[in-house]
């Protein structure tokens, strides 16, 4: 049982909290068993919930309204932007309205003079350098669902990308927001000036999972684009080597805006999907970006040329566009290609020490030898954080179980060399159980303070990210039935 | 008198409670016995490191009598330092000066360019705990951000006297709420701090201060948002008006005409080049400054300030703004850094008003950073904010001291 079972009273009071909603959204209330089906999961769908009823709002007041409404009414809420969470942060509750806040979608300035974008949150993270691209600039934070995923899910999970290392996550390229409470007030929390006044809430708020309150418009920096970009195969014959090399090139001062590890299993399954050309007999590569200007995107290649070549490995560079997208089409089909491998994959999603790298893949390797499941990893390398992609078949009795439980070793083993559960996926319904693994009673006991400081009825997003007595469940990744990901239409990497 | 380390209070009375008066420690299970003890007596106290930034926040609820001391400043050590991994873990003791030593032997930095602020005269360390605690970050915060972008994780006893942890010692990590954000910039409301694990940036191998003479301040800062808005990742924008004297050469009013507008870069050698003839041929003619490094550091330290007894006050606005604040405020000193972001205003008590208006107009705010003790107690650090602001804010608050024992009032 992932969560209490729902509240029977408030489920005999469905009518009125629909006819409620609809006197603040009357032309924004789900209700029908087959449309709600629509968001009865997120990207996590081995978890699914029909919600008592959606709400889609259009305007700031109207969050205000249903919010001060669902707090005097006692009813739960669960936030949702596109759905595209890998965590289920936007798995409903049969005793809870979902709130989708797709229809919020407006840009509302874009100030150039002043580096930044004020939006509402269902502007969708791609629209946003769409938006300021022809003046050079872009926004830095690009999970791989960006075409669909919204800027405020982004707030919601602190979205990363390929390119934290250099850029920074979504708390790090937020500059304000209105944030409405649980009880319906809404808050300014910073804007377009540089500093804070007072306790940092915005960068509390970032990264909070829904559980504080809703977002209903933000305020984020954007970046003008770096004038070069080249990238640069590196293969290795000995993951060690690979590891010494990535260690080499951070320690030497280079940040590259990328640097993506597969080991040989991954590129060995991308070679055989859409043949990208990485060298067959390679334990493992590493595909690196260097942006900036001529001079230093010039100064980073000469020295990542020196470790490669020190750390034993071969080098191969990229300056044109095309050739550039090549090196990367095998590391943006890694999770496509795990799919001709077996029918259903889980991804993890744990962040290590880079130097913990060649310990935590023996790890791994032998969990896989125990299991009898196969095992790939690709490793955001510049910031330590891993997705190893468990493949296995549903249809075998007890192999989802077994696949199950190798993830949530995979975690416990990312904690044990003093990692963490979660990256960049979130923690959400499914690594929840485990967040005990990582955190004394003491530490969850702040943050649940916390919690109850903003929500001190318990009516936001219940059931996510703090572990519960109810439910004991092992689990830790994102499930793939068939090589279909849940939103087919997005690369994920 | 009182035994805290160059501790800027001449006088600094006994409590009544002798056990409390000034208790000096050295590790966290000595604070948890600490707040253990002011928990039972319900005994708030001041939490003191280097003692260098105790004039700053709003005066502390003593009821007329000094608080009891709890001194940090034993608490030091580097704890854990990987370079190849960009992290560093110290106490919160630890000295600036002996960290940024340490990290500049691998030619890394604090990205967040942590400031002691000696425009407030103290001759103590500062250090780590107190520069994040405070939210002192100088001109390089442009490149990097402020300490909240660099801190990863903490340890700290909180009003319950639990010793916990936030966030973590990787540098991309997402579990749970992320409470070392909350920390940075609470002036120790929050908890007492034992240990920061801080993200390191690389620093670079050169320099170089670039002066763009005789701007008026829209031009100044214009030109200043013009290198921001730029792919040149400068470390450090800043204006310097012709009524400010830094007292140092290349920048004295004669040399700066009608105003200066500073640009400093931080790169390799081959890469500074570059940026320099993009500057030229962005902005126009620039000059090379001898002295660049101790200009951006005397302008992050406040140092403009020092010999003056203005209050002076941080305006945080949107860059577009700096230039007309400015000229509104027509103060007797001030200058400008963060590519206008944030001016520096010295300005006699009865501006107060007048300033904290026109940074709410331009969409930014005013901090009270130093002015006597009366008057941060009246005006507060930071201007008054919505009742539902305020009431989320004690809520947090009380979620980590409900006893409000950790330098009460000073936020």
């Amino acid at each position: 049982m992932l969560f209490a079972p729902p509240d029977p009273e408030i489920l005999s009071r469905r009518d009125v909290i629909i006819a409620s909603l609809k006197t603040i959204v009357p032309d924004g209330v789900v209700e029908a068993p087959s449309d709600l089906s629509a968001y009865e999961s997120d990207a996590l769908p081995s978890y699914r919930q029909r919600p008592l009823v959606a709400v889609l709002p259009k305007s700031a007041e109207q969050v205000c309204a249903i919010l001060r409404y669902a707090a005097q009414a006692g009813v739960p809420i669960v936030p949702r932007g596109a759905g595209t969470s890998l965590s289920g942060g936007a798995l409903p509750r049969a005793d809870g309205i979902l709130i989708g806040m797709g229809r919020m979608s407006r840009i509302l300035e874009i100030d150039y003079e002043n580096r930044c974008v004020t939006l509402e949150p269902g502007v969708t993270n791609a629209a946003i350098t769409r938006a300021v691209e022809a003046e050079g600039f872009y926004y830095a934070p690009d999970p791989s669902s960006q075409i669909a995923c919204t800027i405020g899910g982004n707030i919601a999970e602190n979205s990363g990308g390929l390119h934290c290392l250099k850029y920074g996550l979504t708390t790090n390229n937020l500059m304000g927001v209105k944030f409405v409470l649980p009880g319906g007030e809404m808050i300014t929390l910073g804007g377009k000036a540089h500093a804070s006044a007072g306790l940092d809430l915005l960068g509390l708020i970032t990264g909070s999972e829904g559980l504080l309150g809703m977002v209903v418009e933000a305020t984020v920096r954007i970046i003008r684009k770096a004038p070069v970009t080249r990238t640069m195969l590196a293969s290795f014959d000995a993951v060690p080597d690979a590891g010494a090399c990535v260690a080499a090139i951070i320690g030497d001062g280079v940040v590259p805006a990328a640097m993506e590890f597969m080991d040989r299993k991954t590129i060995g399954a991308v070679e055989a999907y859409n043949a990208p050309g990485y060298p067959a007999d390679a334990e493992a590569i590493l595909i690196i970006d260097a942006d900036g200007t001529e001079a230093e995107v010039a100064d980073a290649m000469a020295r990542i040329k020196i470790h490669v070549e020190a750390c034993k490995g071969r080098l191969r560079e990229a300056t044109e566009t095309k050739a550039r997208a090549k090196m990367w089409q095998g590391r943006k089909a890694a999770f496509a290609a795990m799919g001709r491998l077996q029918p259903d994959m889980i991804c993890m999603d744990g962040t290590i020490p880079r130097h913990a790298l060649p310990r935590v893949l023996e790890g791994i390797a032998a969990m896989s030898e125990q299991y009898g499941l196969g095992c790939c990893n690709v490793f955001h390398a510049g910031d330590g954080n891993l997705h190893p992609l468990i493949i296995f078949d549903a249809m075998k009795p007890g192999e989802l179980d077994k696949a199950e439980a190798f993830g949530a070793d995979i975690l416990r083993l990312c904690v044990k060399v003093g990692g963490v559960l979660t990256g960049e996926h979130g923690v959400g319904i499914e690594k929840r159980d485990l967040m005990t693994e990582m955190f004394s009673e003491a530490d969850l006991d702040q943050q649940h303070r916390v919690k109850c400081a903003f929500d001190s009825g318990g009516l936001f997003n219940p059931g996510k990210v703090f572990p519960t007595l109810a439910a004991c469940v092992e689990q830790g990744h994102m499930h793939v039935r068939g090589a279909q990901l849940p939103h087919p239409h997005l690369p994920r990497f | 008198m009182c035994a805290v380390r160059n501790c800027p209070i001449p006088i600094c009375r006994a409590s009544d409670d002798p056990h409390l008066l000034m208790t000096t420690v050295s590790n966290e299970n000595e604070i948890v016995d600490f707040v253990a003890v002011a928990r039972e007596s319900r005994t708030p106290f001041e939490i003191v490191g280097g003692g260098t930034r105790r004039g700053a926040g709003k005066p502390m609820l003593g009821e007329g009598k000094p608080l009891p001391v709890l001194d940090v400043s034993g608490l030091t050590g580097i704890v854990e330092y990987q370079p190849e991994e960009l992290i560093i873990t110290a106490r919160p003791g630890t000295s600036l000066a002996e960290l940024k030593a340490v990290l500049a032997e691998k030619n890394q930095c604090l990205g967040f360019d942590p400031v002691a602020w000696s425009l407030f005269g103290a001759t103590g360390k500062p250090t780590l705990g107190g520069a994040a605690s405070a939210d002192a970050s100088g001109s390089g915060r442009l490149r990097y951000g402020p300490p909240r972008d660099s801190l990863l994780g903490f340890r700290a006893v909180n009003g319950f006297g639990q010793a916990f942890r936030g966030g973590a010692k990787v540098v991309k990590n997402v579990t749970g709420f992320d409470l070392p954000k909350l920390m940075c910039g609470s002036f120790g409301t929050l908890g007492v701090l034992s240990e920061l694990t801080f993200r390191v940036y690389p620093r670079a191998s050169h320099r170089v201060t670039l002066m763009l003479r005789d701007q008026n301040p829209e031009k100044g800062f214009a030109a200043l948002r013009t290198i921001w808005k730029s792919a040149l990742e400068p470390s450090g924008l800043a204006y310097i008006p012709a009524s400010a004297d830094l007292s140092l050469g290349d920048v004295g009013p004669e040399n700066i005409g009608g105003g200066a507008a500073l640009i400093r870069f931080e790169a390799a050698q081959t890469v500074l080049a570059e940026k320099i003839a993009a500057t030229k041929t962005l902005i126009g003619d620039v000059t090379l400054l001898e002295q660049g490094e101790a200009i951006f550091a005397a302008i992050g330290e406040g140092a403009l300030f020092k010999a003056s007894d203005l209050d002076v006050w941080r305006l945080s606005v949107p860059p577009s703004e700096a230039a007309r604040v400015a000229n509104a405020l027509n103060a007797p000193l001030w200058l400008g850094d963060w590519a206008g972001g944030l001016l520096w205003i010295g300005a006699e008590a009865q501006d107060a008003p007048r300033i904290r208006a026109q940074a709410q107009q331009a969409g930014g705010h005013a901090m009270l950073l130093r002015a006597p003790a009366i008057r941060r107690a009246a005006l507060g650090i930071f201007p008054p904010q919505s009742p539902a602001l305020v009431a989320v804010t004690a809520s947090v608050k009380a979620a980590f001291d409900p006893l409000g024992l950790f330098n009460p009032g000073r936020l």
